[in-house]
């Protein structure tokens, strides 16, 4: 990355939080969105001028991306939303019906918890939890014996954005399939860093953001939608077709999407998506795959420190957890920071149910996430941080 | 006076798709604002020449787009063009 702009390099202000939001961002990520907006800032679909036009084929463009990332052939199926708990809510909402049972994964975030949670409180449906182990795994036996006949949809938060674990997807689409139920994954912190390919798992629905691991500005993400699978729209509006019927239209992708759409955000989301294609998205996993094992070898040597989530030679999406002794976790991120330069994320992270899988509820961890553009040198200086901070807790 | 045709789609997204498609072809193509002639569900047609439309929506079918309608315009200068819809169904 290119460095004039970027105090940040700087061990002053070392990133690891890239599981919140990734940065720092291709270069290309922060001109797209300024160049759409001074030079192509027309409304898609709305008129037919050429710079609706030019917004048009951006959006176009963007689909067929995020649609090869999936490996997705028609980008009909992929739909713009403000970012993954907005496509979760798209695909919840639109695809449950009264008296249906949802079975979802102790690891899964507040953006799935809370919607599933609200409609169970109206009596619209009612759920189960599939416990997960203590490395955040979860339970394919209890998931066997959770079906009933009115179960309609398994949702499966891909990696953990508290422990990096990753879900047997492949075991779970199966086991789902095999009961005629509908699987919804939550990519938040896997798409853009892990593959996923959708027509070889028979994915039903797939949740993203575009500001994670695929590297774009924050508004944007989406929800792909397998083909044949019709959801009901929780919104409905202007599209720029069809305007003479006061009914949205059906077709995809305008059916799940209203209102003028992010265009400056996804401007900056394509080039992202460009960034991690010529990259090649192998590359990244393996990078962080290495940068995991590292910084978790780094942290297992200092004493008093206990590490949660998948051991450094298990495969996980790049987030490791811990706690120091009884040391509150905001007051080891406030030192982290006042200290040394280094910026984390600590507390529940918006998933109280994954904390007390792991038995760290309800105070929660201190998570660091490296990225894509952290390196050895970067976990190294994190490292004797952490070190001095031990040191002195254990004094 | 030029006899033109246009292809009008059900909603933008398949009017963009079948630019990128036919891109690929050696067809030749633009896109356009739909003539206020011509009544359509969606603001951007194709327009062609009237003996590439069959060819054209042959392609565009084999990629499963969805399209609207086709049209045949005698155009002559700025004058109301003359609109003849075509029946290219099977």
């Amino acid at each position: 990355m290119n460095d004039a702009n970027e105090p940040c390099r700087s061990k002053l202000n070392l990133y690891f939080d890239n599981a919140a939001t990734s940065w720092p961002k291709p270069e290309e990520v922060y001109r797209a969105p300024e160049k759409q907006m001074r030079q192509a800032c027309g409304n898609p679909g709305r008129s037919g001028h050429t710079r609706t036009l030019d917004a048009d084929r951006l959006l176009y463009e963007t689909r067929e991306a995020v649609a090869k990332l999936f490996n997705v052939n028609d980008p009909a199926r992929i739909v713009f939303a403000l970012n993954a708990t907005d496509a979760l809510n798209i695909a919840i909402k639109g695809c449950l019906t009264s008296g249906d049972h949802v079975l979802y994964t102790a690891m899964e975030h507040n953006s799935v918890l809370r919607p599933l949670g609200g409609l169970q409180r109206n009596g619209f449906i009612t759920t189960t939890t599939i416990p997960c182990s203590d490395k955040g795994y979860p339970n394919l036996e209890f998931l066997e014996t959770a079906y009933r006949k009115e179960t309609r949809l398994l949702v499966i938060n891909h990696a953990s954005n508290v422990t990096g674990s990753i879900a047997p997807l492949e075991a779970m689409v199966k086991s789902a399939h095999r009961h005629n139920v509908m699987v919804l994954v939550d990519a938040a912190q896997t798409a853009g860093s892990q593959k996923i390919d959708a027509a070889a798992l028979g994915l039903d629905m797939i949740a993203f953001t575009g500001h994670k691991s695929l590297l774009g500005p924050t508004g944007t993400g989406g929800l792909y939608v397998r083909p044949g699978l019709d959801l009901k729209p929780l919104r409905e509006g202007g599209t720029g077709s069809q305007s003479e019927l006061d009914q949205h239209p059906e077709s995809m992708p305008e059916r799940l999407e209203a209102g003028t759409l992010n265009n400056a955000g996804l401007a900056g989301l394509l080039e992202g998506l460009k960034y991690i294609e010529t990259a090649g998205i192998e590359a990244i996993q393996d990078h962080e795959q290495k940068i995991r094992i590292y910084l978790y070898e780094r942290l297992q040597e200092l004493s008093g420190l206990k590490l949660y989530g998948p051991a450094s030679d298990q495969p996980a999406a790049s987030i490791v957890s811990f706690t120091i002794n009884n040391t509150d976790c905001g007051e080891i991120g406030f030192i982290l920071e006042s200290n040394y330069g280094i910026l984390c994320r600590t507390g529940l992270h918006c998933a109280p149910l994954a904390h007390k899988a792991i038995g760290s509820f309800p105070e929660g961890t201190v998570r660091l996430s490296p990225g894509y553009f952290t390196t050895r040198d970067d976990i190294d200086y994190l490292g004797n941080a952490l070190k001095e901070i031990t040191t002195l807790i254990q004094k | 006076m030029v006899y033109s045709c246009y292809i009008t789609f059900p909603t933008t997204f398949f009017a963009i798709r079948a630019e990128s498609i036919l891109k690929k072809e050696s067809t030749f193509f633009k896109m356009v604002p739909v003539p206020r002639t011509i009544s359509s569900s969606c603001g951007t047609a194709l327009r062609c020449d009237c003996e590439d439309i069959e060819s054209i929506k042959d392609t565009l079918l084999q990629n499963e787009l969805e399209l609207e309608g086709f049209y045949k315009l005698k155009e002559e200068g700025l004058k109301t063009p003359i609109v003849e819809e075509l029946d290219l169904n099977e």
